[in-house]
């Protein structure tokens, strides 16, 4: 494989060296240093294409080591595609250089075996939560280092009622407004089935015909931040057939944040594709976020009508946005008015709330000293607030927030904004 | 590693490592080419180790190790230096300051803040906004750049106009010299301790008379109210004689600043996008800041002028949200032009503020002349113009005509009475251009100021002052405010 095709080249000449993505760098923010910073990641991959640098292990871990999470492309001038030329580099970086045996067999069995299909997520799912049921995780976390903390203060798998998939349809309530498609997803529906069923409930409350895909099981979101594209690209064709098979036009509505930043750049990630960009593109153009669909002029009224105190959430909340919402989708102000329509509800805003948990996708899992260094300053903000809940709307993030406020003893509540949403239509 | 690099022996290396941790020292080819440059890319170099200490006592530590081992150590801040500044030298030490990011001390009652030197500038103000105070010189790479680094190059930014430049704000230094001994200059309280001043050698110094830590500032009071105009022209130079006409009727207005058309129109492409109406050539974006009435009267006056001068439109605003965001778009604008070519070249020349639409022009001729792509966005209110020239790195001939043309805008400046650099610093770009303004016994006066707080050339050499004598560069010196040079030919 050569230079050139290791890094986007192309995309990193739109890098001017300005740095004002620096300090909003999460990475950089922890070392200091320029190596862990987008800027210096961007200019260390056009080292690497122009010949002034090599692509060694030290160059690898720098990619590596970022998060993915896109903050900087919120304040990037010059519009900068940076998660794209990560994605491009990663993909590189493991054509070049494959993983040894054992993680090789760790990411096959993890991105094929478990992640797209059904039957894997739920044998993963049943083991986990027999692990959990049996308390081995707490017999094996302290042999773990920090994996085993975060084994530790890892949500409960819950019983297997809860994690039944989406009924195929969800009849709308009131004046019908027209049928959207719902994402179940392939972790949300065996960590966070509540989730996905008060995101139903929620779309139905507001008129929508909710219709689940049965068939589908993974955006290929996790695959393509992690290098692993030819995967990505399949299963991106996967998600647009299945989900045209059962309705070809209607919004796609996803609550989770990372699938549908993803999701939303199908056209991108299928441009070379002459037989599917055009259906990747109209694809794309469906996809809305829960919060996007709930805050239109539409759902507003509905929700504003049926939302009612006696919800029983713990004030004051506050909103953690998501990276791959905030920075990903640009969606920012809709989540904050929802919340503030939930009557009886205070509403804190935390400092930094569109800076990275650590969660990014796998990360924890694969570097968990750095994820967990990523979280602590979020833990500290999380502090000051005073707040008894926090909202946020990706699983990922959502699993992270449990870990970090397990770890730390804090009795903070972490709910879906759906959940909340949820609560507050059917008061006890 | 690469031939006849000048290699750390290993005791000092653990020694560097002791002192500021593991993470705090790099020493392979990834980091070095990640700070091969700052934010100015024509010239390049490899540092042998990359030093981040996290407090004075580090910094102080770590220099005496680079000191044995025989290195020369260039300061660095965030590395958003356009004049190459913080450029490494080959074989050489990068000790930066991007873990030293400690608000000290916040003082409502004497209004004055001690901060690390890595304090990213925004950051300060952040950091006192609670008490109702803020730090007035804010570069257009606030949220990026540090405050030692603004020692460094005296910075200013758009209220430079009311404010003044760094110099103006700094009360107190703390440094490690080039004995690694840390010594301190000013305090918070002072007023001079009679004797000679000096921190006024050291501000602006470029890091070569030794590494700044920790800074003590004052602070400003957030004024009672403050508002945004933007007045919008058919022509640059109508704009540019709108101002110079401000500044003739002594209107003082806490920014006056213009973008032409092209940086409109990239800013507008951008995340940035600040609603700059798209059918201007010329937006001037003016504050105006004070209680209410000065307020209301200054900006009827500014728009006064601005409608003299052909304005055909104004607008103007007080809600914060909106002011931020028309300020977002200013001083993203030198990034935005990444849209337009890979690289860009940021002149920084001041000239007088009555002479503002004869540099433009000069400007604008000389890059048509050479076939460039020019782009104006500029400091008006005090006289400090940055041409943007975009360009790419990897044609050797538009580097030549970028930096022909650069040379002109500067030749145009001098001549006009005013200066090479408002606000970026020398650096290696305008090294050359130092004999324009300044004879050889001008030079060599600064040289031996240098040579009294470095007399071994330990800080940053090679930077600023020329390396061959004007002579040899073969220019002559041009008259101007300085003496002119005696053997000028």
């Amino acid at each position: 494989m050569s230079r050139e095709t290791l890094v986007d080249h192309a995309r990193a000449l739109d890098c001017i060296h300005c740095g004002l993505c620096l300090t909003t760098c999460p990475t950089y923010q922890l070392t200091g240093l320029e190596t862990s910073s987008p800027r210096g990641r961007i200019h260390l991959m056009r080292a690497v294409a122009e010949g002034r640098a090599e692509p060694d292990a030290t160059f690898e871990d720098e990619m590596n080591f970022c998060l993915v999470c896109r903050h900087c492309e919120s304040v990037c001038p010059a519009g900068v595609e940076f998660g794209a030329m990560m994605e491009f580099s990663r993909g590189a970086l493991l054509e070049r250089r494959p993983p040894g045996l054992l993680a090789r067999l760790a990411r096959w069995v993890g991105f094929r075996g478990i992640l797209v299909r059904r039957a894997g997520l739920r044998l993963a799912a049943v083991g986990l939560r027999a692990v959990q049921l049996l308390r081995l995780d707490a017999l094996v976390s302290p042999l773990l280092g920090l994996r085993g903390q975060i084994i530790r203060h890892m949500p409960r798998v819950p019983s297997a009622r809860e994690r039944r998939p989406l009924p195929p349809v969800t009849p709308a309530e009131g004046p019908p407004r027209g049928t959207v498609l719902v994402l179940d997803g392939c972790v949300m529906p065996e960590l966070f089935g509540r989730v996905n069923r008060a995101m139903t409930d929620v779309l139905a409350a507001t008129g929508r015909e909710v219709r689940s895909v049965p068939k589908h099981v993974c955006c290929g979101a996790l695959h393509a931040h992690n290098g692993e594209l030819d995967q990505a690209e399949e299963l991106a064709r996967k998600t647009i057939s299945q989900f045209n098979e059962v309705d070809g036009s209607a919004p796609v509505v996803i609550d989770s944040a990372g699938c549908g930043a993803h999701m939303k750049e199908y056209g991108r990630l299928l441009a070379n594709d002459p037989e599917w960009r055009e259906r990747a593109s109209s694809f794309a153009a469906r996809v809305v976020d829960l919060t996007e669909e709930l805050a239109s002029p539409e759902a507003i009224p509905r929700l504003r009508e049926r939302l009612a105190d006696g919800h029983g959430i713990q004030g004051p909340v506050t909103w953690d946005d998501p990276c791959h919402l905030c920075h990903g989708q640009g969606v920012r102000e809709q989540p904050r008015q929802l919340l503030d329509l939930v009557p009886g509800l205070e509403r804190v805003e935390m400092s930094g709330a569109d800076s990275c948990c650590g969660s990014a996708g796998i990360y924890t899992v694969l570097r968990p000293e750095d994820s967990l260094d990523v979280l602590d300053p979020k833990l500290e903000s999380l502090e000051q607030t005073g707040a008894k809940t926090l909202v946020t709307a990706n699983p990922g993030c959502h699993q992270q927030w449990e870990i970090g406020v397990g770890k730390s003893g804090k009795g903070v509540e972490i709910l879906h904004l759906a959940e909340v949403l949820e609560r507050a239509l059917r008061p006890r | 590693m690469g031939s006849g690099r000048k290699q750390l022996s290993r005791q000092h290396l653990a020694e560097l490592e002791r002192i500021v941790g593991k993470k705090g020292v790099r020493t392979d080819a990834t980091a070095r080419a990640a700070y091969e440059s700052d934010a100015f890319m024509l010239q390049r170099a490899n540092a042998e180790v990359i030093v981040l200490p996290r407090t004075t006592e580090e910094a102080a530590a770590a220099i005496k190790v680079v000191r044995d081992a025989g290195l020369v150590v260039v300061p660095r801040g965030a590395g958003t230096g356009l004049s190459g500044g913080a450029r490494p030298v080959e074989n050489g030490a990068i000790v930066g300051t991007a873990r030293m990011r400690g608000v000290l001390e916040v003082n409502a009652e004497d209004r004055y803040a001690r901060v690390q030197a890595g304090v990213v500038n925004v950051h300060l103000t952040a950091a006192c906004a609670d008490v109702g105070l803020f730090y007035g010189p804010d570069p257009s790479s606030q949220t990026a750049c540090t405050i030692g680094g603004n020692v460094g190059n005296n910075s200013g930014g758009p209220h430079g106009f009311k404010y003044g430049s760094t110099n103006r704000h700094v009360l107190g230094l703390t440094m490690v010299d080039s004995e690694g001994e840390v010594i301190e200059l000013g305090g918070p309280g002072a007023t001079g301790d009679g004797g000679l001043d000096l921190l006024g050698p050291v501000i602006g110094s470029e890091g070569m008379l030794g590494l700044v830590t920790e800074v003590t500032v004052q602070l400003l009071p957030r004024p009672e109210k403050v508002e945004t105009l933007l007045c919008l022209f058919e022509s640059l130079d109508d704009c540019c004689d709108a101002v110079s006409e401000m500044i003739a009727r002594r209107l003082e207005p806490s920014a006056i600043e213009i973008l032409d058309r092209l940086t409109i129109e990239a800013v507008e492409a951008s995340v940035l996008r600040a609603g700059y109406p798209d059918n201007a050539e010329a937006v001037m974006l003016v504050e105006v800041e004070g209680g209410d009435e000065e307020v209301d009267a200054t900006s009827a006056d500014v728009i006064e002028v601005a409608r003299e001068f052909g304005a055909f439109d104004t607008r103007r605003t007080t809600d914060p949200v909106e002011r931020k965001r028309l300020w977002a778009g200013r001083k993203g604008a030198f990034g935005a032009m990444g849209r337009i070519a890979p690289d860009l070249y940021v002149a920084d020349v001041v000239a007088p503020r009555t002479r503002l639409r004869e540099i433009v022009t000069a400007a604008t001729v000389a890059c048509r002349e050479r076939d460039l792509k020019l782009a104006n966005v500029f400091h008006a209110g005090d006289g400090n113009l940055h041409p943007n020239i975009s360009y790419d790195r990897r044609d050797a001939d538009e580097v030549r005509r970028v930096l022909e043309a650069g040379r002109i805008i500067m030749e145009a400046c001098v001549e006009a009475g005013g200066s090479l650099t408002g606000e970026h610093g020398i650096g290696l770009e305008k090294q050359d251009e130092m004999c324009l303004v300044f004879s050889d016994d001008d030079l060599a006066a600064m040289d031996q100021l240098r040579g009294a707080f470095d007399p071994d050339a330990f800080w940053n050499p090679g930077k600023m002052l020329p390396v061959r004598g004007c002579r040899e560069i073969h220019t002559r010196p041009l008259p101007t405010h300085a003496q002119p040079a005696e053997d000028a030919s």
